[in-house]
């Protein structure tokens, strides 16, 4: 009778310690106010996770004469170098909880919105968008700082 | 009868003893700068973190308010931003960073001296700079601010 009352505490103490490590380490993700018009939330909400703050991304190749191409094709490169990062460090895209991007022409927000609503399709993150007099090459029109949290 | 009852201040205590140190949220503010208003760094542990999108002087409806008028602006922000920090649970005193983006650098007196009127409990850190042009038309000011709240 007394073993088998030891054998139950010890299972619940178990059961409990796992229940403990489980809500520490869990992530909690809320997009709040998502404006899918804008692609974009007014905040995201986070508890728990691993932070990873990135650099800022450009379409910049190693040749510093290299053409960038239109806004279309270094949305894609900015993209894809940011996933190529973040798939460094053991995450993806999804991952971004927060964007700042920086434009040389604020007229081109409506097509970053558009490009980005396909990428994140509803959990939005927080964005903010300057316009910039120059960026570091001069045939470089976006630059974009993601922070993102991995589970 | 007597089993149960230690078992449940037994439970009761694993949780509050264990649950303590990780909800627990320690914020040191590192070198301020009360003339400015801010701080060199801020430091802390714990809590739940928000991200924001940029906030710039509108109401809820995303008309601009004070048109032309740089401290009420400044005002206005600070009321978006109050609005959004209630809707996630906190207040402007949760705010532990941000980027201040104007159009004119002039201002930055002006701003400083009304910051010091919101923040009691200590500066959070900040950079401030003149952006060519800011997405809502008009505006002459937009904050992008992290937030930490206490659990």
């Amino acid at each position: 009778m007394k073993a088998m009352k030891m054998w139950k505490l010890s299972g619940l103490v178990l059961i409990l310690t796992i229940a403990r490590v489980a809500m520490a380490q869990e992530l909690k993700k809320e997009f709040v106010d998502p404006q899918l018009q804008e692609a974009r939330s007014t905040a995201v909400k986070i508890k728990g996770g691993t932070l990873v703050f990135l650099a800022g991304h450009t379409a910049s190749q190693p040749r510093p004469d290299a053409d960038l191409g239109n806004f279309d094709v270094q949305f894609k490169a900015v993209f894809e170098k940011i996933g190529n990062t973040l798939a460094k460090a053991g995450g993806n895209l999804d991952d971004i909880v927060s964007m700042s991007v920086f434009l040389t022409d604020l007229r081109y927000t409506p097509q970053f919105q558009k490009m980005a609503k396909e990428i994140f399709k509803k959990d939005f993150p927080a964005m903010t968008f300057i316009e910039v007099s120059h960026l570091a090459r001069p045939q470089s029109v976006m630059e974009v700082q993601p922070i993102a949290v991995l589970p | 009868m007597m089993v149960a009852k230690r078992l449940a201040v037994f439970v009761v205590l694993y949780f509050a003893a264990l649950s303590q140190p990780i909800n627990a949220q320690d914020r040191e503010m590192v070198i301020p700068v009360p003339q400015s208003a801010y701080s060199q760094a801020v430091k802390v542990k714990g809590g739940t973190l928000v991200f924001l999108s940029g906030v710039g002087p509108i109401d809820e409806k995303g008309v601009l308010l004070a048109p032309g008028d740089f401290p009420g602006q400044v005002r206005a922000t600070w009321e978006h931003m109050r609005r959004i920090m209630a809707k996630v649970g906190g207040s402007l005193d949760d705010i532990v960073t941000m980027t201040v983006y104007t159009t004119e650098r002039r201002w930055g007196e002006i701003f400083t001296d009304m910051r010091k009127e919101v923040f009691k409990t200590g500066y959070p850190s900040s950079a401030f700079m003149e952006a060519r042009k800011l997405l809502t038309p008009g505006a002459l000011l937009e904050i992008q601010a992290i937030a930490v709240l206490k659990d």
